[in-house]
């Protein structure tokens, strides 16, 4: 089959699977914080800790979460920028980006902007961002050389690339673990907290799918970006890519 | 992770505005010991500072120097007496050099104050302890930045196998 991409580990019509992506998260959108907080031992919060304390980013800047879902990292940079600066928290899935609005209701988080988005068409001009992230989100974009050439577009000079993702591992020992606790407890939490096996299938394929930290690397460098670096957390488990536009 | 640190330090004490980055805007330092495993390139853009490991450009000032005057820098010895005793190579732009020893400098003076910022008071004095201890070292196997920003990263990422978070736990 031509045009074909990958679905977690289904072959699919390139054009199918923006809506497939959006299926799964429609349907985890409700529960999406609690599954994280379950399925990574809570561990998600210190990786996102980790990005943020990376970021470098200081009072007045401008910065961009793509795929941000919940608003988890654009709450912490909404408070790292403060008042002369501009958080936008985006997503290609309105329920994703409704669940953010009230966590940062919730959490009394103000002045932050909603955009309903695809990170491959991203609608701002040339240098605009002195930072963009994009957590646990690169792997559901179905071009994504085509979205790290729009990230790199919309950056300043000088401007951070942060890309959070799940990766590969080499300790032997974490890989073996790490298989069977997604494959076989990761979809069966997904249908007991969830009600939903299959989004969770999706979820543990996905990841296997994405890049290695080489990989994401040359093809963020191919994107433009004057240089990047990763950084393994938890065994390689995650990687935090770094890019930065020189 | 590597970096994390030294990182923050640097850029959080130009955040406070005592060092005009501007100078060295575009400007990549590459800083290597020639004994102990320590290399690293200071990119400086944007108005904050990136650590990077390996880059695939030339820098525009090599910085070259033994582990002793390394430590002789963080205790505050002048550049321009270490460079007259030869302990010390600088290829490219001596004026960008200085400015980055500037910064080197004054992470010194204040790296528990620096982090705590950051990071909660007791977490900065475990790595401000660390800190200190490897400047009173000239001789261990790693370089003092590298053992606070590992120390650190461990703590914040694997509480359960940092050493720092050992040492608390005693
Ligand atoms: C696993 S969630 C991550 C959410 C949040 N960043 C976090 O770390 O908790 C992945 C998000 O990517 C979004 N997404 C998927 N494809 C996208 C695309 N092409 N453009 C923008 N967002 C996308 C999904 O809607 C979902 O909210």
């Amino acid at each position: 089959m031509e045009n074909t991409t990958h679905f977690g580990f289904k072959d699919v019509a390139t054009e199918d699977k923006q809506s497939l992506v959006r299926g799964v998260f429609d349907s985890v959108a409700g529960k999406y914080d609690l599954m994280n907080d379950v399925l990574s031992f809570g561990a998600h919060r210190l990786w996102k800790r980790y990005t943020i304390a990376s970021s470098n980013v200081k009072p007045g800047d401008k910065v961009l979460d793509i795929a941000g879902g919940t608003g988890d990292l654009a709450i912490e940079f909404r408070k790292k920028v403060g008042d002369s600066g501009h958080v936008i928290l985006s997503d290609i899935n309105a329920a994703m980006l409704g669940e953010g609005r009230k966590n940062l209701i919730n959490q009394g988080v103000f002045g932050v902007d909603f955009i309903q988005l695809n990170a491959q068409y991203l609608p701002f001009k040339d240098n605009s961002f002195d930072c963009i992230s994009i957590a646990f989100g690169l792997r559901n974009v179905t071009d994504k050389d085509q979205a790290l050439r729009e990230m790199h577009r919309i950056l300043k000079p000088g401007g951070c690339l942060l890309i959070l993702e799940f990766s590969t591992t080499d300790s032997e020992f974490l890989k073996k673990f790490y298989d069977f606790y997604s494959f076989n407890i990761m979809p069966k939490l997904g249908e007991i907290i969830a009600d939903d096996k299959n989004s969770y299938q999706y979820l543990a394929e996905s990841i296997r799918k994405h890049p290695n930290q080489e990989t994401l690397k040359d093809m963020v460098l191919n994107a433009g970006f004057g240089f990047c670096e990763y950084h393994n957390l938890s065994g390689g488990i995650v990687a935090l890519h770094k890019g930065i536009k020189a | 992770m590597q970096h994390f640190v030294l990182e923050q330090a640097l850029n959080l004490l130009i955040e406070k505005g005592s060092i005009n980055l501007k100078p060295l805007d575009q400007k990549v330092v590459r800083f290597s010991l020639q004994d102990l495993p320590l290399d690293v390139n200071f990119l400086c853009t944007n108005n904050r500072i990136f650590v990077l490991n390996d880059i695939d450009r030339p820098s525009n000032v090599a910085i070259k120097l033994k582990a002793s005057a390394f430590f002789s820098l963080f205790k505050g010895e002048d550049l321009a007496e270490l460079l007259r005793q030869d302990q010390i190579t600088i290829h490219g732009d001596v004026k960008t050099a200085q400015l980055l020893v500037d910064l080197l400098q004054s992470i010194e003076i204040d790296l528990e104050e620096i982090l705590s910022r950051y990071t909660g008071d007791i977490i900065a004095h475990e790595a401000g302890k660390v800190a200190a201890n490897f400047k009173k070292s000239t001789k261990h196997s790693s370089s003092p930045i590298n053992v606070i920003k590992d120390g650190f990263s461990n703590l914040l990422i694997n509480p359960t196998v940092s050493e720092l978070y050992k040492n608390k736990q005693q």
